[in-house]
């Protein structure tokens, strides 16, 4: 992979990054959007596609609410797209998977480190924030979105130098049914998270009679297609 | 007090585009106070051409925009033009550091039940029941625009709402489009994310044959029982970790 793509989705990858939490929240962040945009940047929209439908699924574990810790899934899914693009084969999937997941991983430890610096710059600054002076305030708030722009930075750094140490040494090492259950464990625990996590989501109440219909619907669809 | 200049349309814009940034200083001690402060400001500069009191009130009112709060981020506006057009009105300050205090909860329970358990995974959902169904990336494009309408039309509202009630802004959560719209949000993004599952569980798995199939079913079952009773202590994240682990042990030692 050419190093002017391996820029590219390092931008992409910040870009994603900072939508999660701090500019603007429009869901570019999402493993949906994540993933293909970035198989567009590598020219290959089917991959990307595949672990952003993957990664979607293990979102719906989660929920952003408050403070809450949780993987970060946006540039988690740009460096699997990039594992799994240059791994030739039916590999792609399982190993873009397990660089996305720990990639992810960190993000989520990373998230927090950054909040833990915010805290101490705001601590820093609360004389001035308590005088109500405006360009403090300002100040302190464009540092902390350039932080956690260089927090989205290096964990994309991380997540692409990842999949080549994954496609360097991972590839090749397996056999092809040790292939196809690696992608197996990737898709079956993808789903489990989704189910799982949308289940929590809908609880015991009304909206679960709407889920099973929305199942059975589904599933009449995907029979018949 | 100090009426807001008839000019307010571009401050309230300027504040909108500050309200996309709120949560960008968010820490552990003001938690989204900062944001929300920097959003505020704009609305605030009527009270700098108040010469009697050389800006006391200005500041006064910087330093309380910029104090504790966390709600949902879409709907932080409300607070942000609440909080903004009582202190023209001249609310005496206790009573606008009450009016955030008590925002904070509604807000958050409100934006979790309309936008993260609804609008979000019930478009998100389309997406995903789109790229099963084969139309690729234009589904994807989709979703962005169709999302951020609702998003940006939340936010919007939010703050003109705010801004218009001031501290009678609980009148705007009464809304009856409020109401329906979050009592349907439950129900619609069940039905499609339920839709979504076996649509994407077919495309996912059409690549397995065989053994692989069943192995897939197994894995699914196992994996959804597990999160489902040990939901404290496992996580998607660990799930798929561990499976791969599993796996890649196996395919190794597999003859």
């Amino acid at each position: 992979m050419s190093l002017e793509l391996q820029l590219l989705l390092l931008v992409w990858g910040t870009l994603v990054g900072l939508d999660l939490v701090s500019v603007p929240q429009a869901m570019i962040a999402r493993p949906i959007v994540a993933g293909p945009i970035a198989g567009a940047i590598l020219g290959d929209i089917g991959t990307g596609l595949q672990l952003g439908v993957l990664f979607e699924l293990f979102q719906y574990d989660i929920l952003p609410m408050g403070a809450t810790r949780y993987p970060e899934y946006g540039p988690a899914t740009v460096a699997a797209v990039s594992a799994a693009h240059a791994a030739a084969g039916t590999l792609g999937l399982g190993l873009g998977a397990l660089v996305g997941l720990i990639t992810g991983m960190v993000g989520g430890l990373s998230l927090h480190a950054v909040r833990q610096l915010n805290t101490r710059a705001v601590r820093r600054a609360a004389v001035a924030l308590e005088a109500g002076d405006p360009r403090v305030l300002e100040r302190l708030h464009a540092a902390s979105i350039l932080r956690d722009g260089l927090r989205a930075a290096v964990v994309t750094a991380l997540g692409l130098a990842l999949a080549q140490v994954a496609r360097a040494y991972l590839a090749g090492t397996l056999p092809p049914h040790g292939i196809a259950l690696l992608n197996v464990a990737a898709v079956g625990s993808a789903l489990a998270a989704g189910a799982a996590g949308t289940l929590r989501l809908v609880g015991r109440g009304p909206s679960l009679r709407w889920f099973a219909a929305g199942v059975v619907g589904g599933t009449i669809v995907a029979f018949l297609r | 007090m100090s009426r807001p200049s008839t000019g307010t349309r571009p401050r309230l814009g300027r504040s909108l585009l500050r309200l996309f940034t709120v949560q960008g200083s968010w820490n552990y001690e003001r938690m989204q106070g900062v944001g929300i402060g920097v959003a505020e400001e704009p609305l605030l500069r009527d009270l700098r051409g108040d010469a009697t009191d050389n800006g006391v009130a200005y500041r006064a009112a910087v330093a309380r925009g910029a104090h504790f709060f966390n709600a949902h981020p879409y709907l932080c506006g409300l607070a942000v033009g609440a909080a903004a057009r009582a202190e023209h009105d001249g609310v005496p300050p206790d009573q606008i550091e009450r009016l955030r205090t008590a925002l904070c909860g509604p807000l958050g329970s409100l934006g979790d039940r309309l936008v993260w358990a609804g609008w979000l995974p019930f478009t998100s959902g389309l997406a995903l029941i789109a790229v099963a169904l084969g139309l690729g990336l234009s589904a994807i494009l989709t979703f962005v625009v169709v999302y951020n309408v609702g998003h940006v039309a939340l936010r919007w509202w939010a703050l003109r709402a705010g801004w218009t009630y001031g501290a009678q802004v609980a009148q705007a959560l009464r809304q009856p489009v409020l109401q329906r719209a979050t009592a349907l949000s439950g129900p619609a993004m069940a039905l499609v994310v339920g839709a979504a599952l076996p649509l994407v569980a077919q495309h996912l798995s059409s690549a397995f044959f065989g053994w692989a199939r069943v192995a897939l079913a197994a894995v699914v079952a196992g994996g959804f029982a597990l999160l489902w009773w040990q939901r404290a202590r496992l996580t998607g994240v660990r799930l798929g970790l561990a499976m791969l682990a599993v796996a890649a042990l196996v395919g190794w030692l597999w003859p």
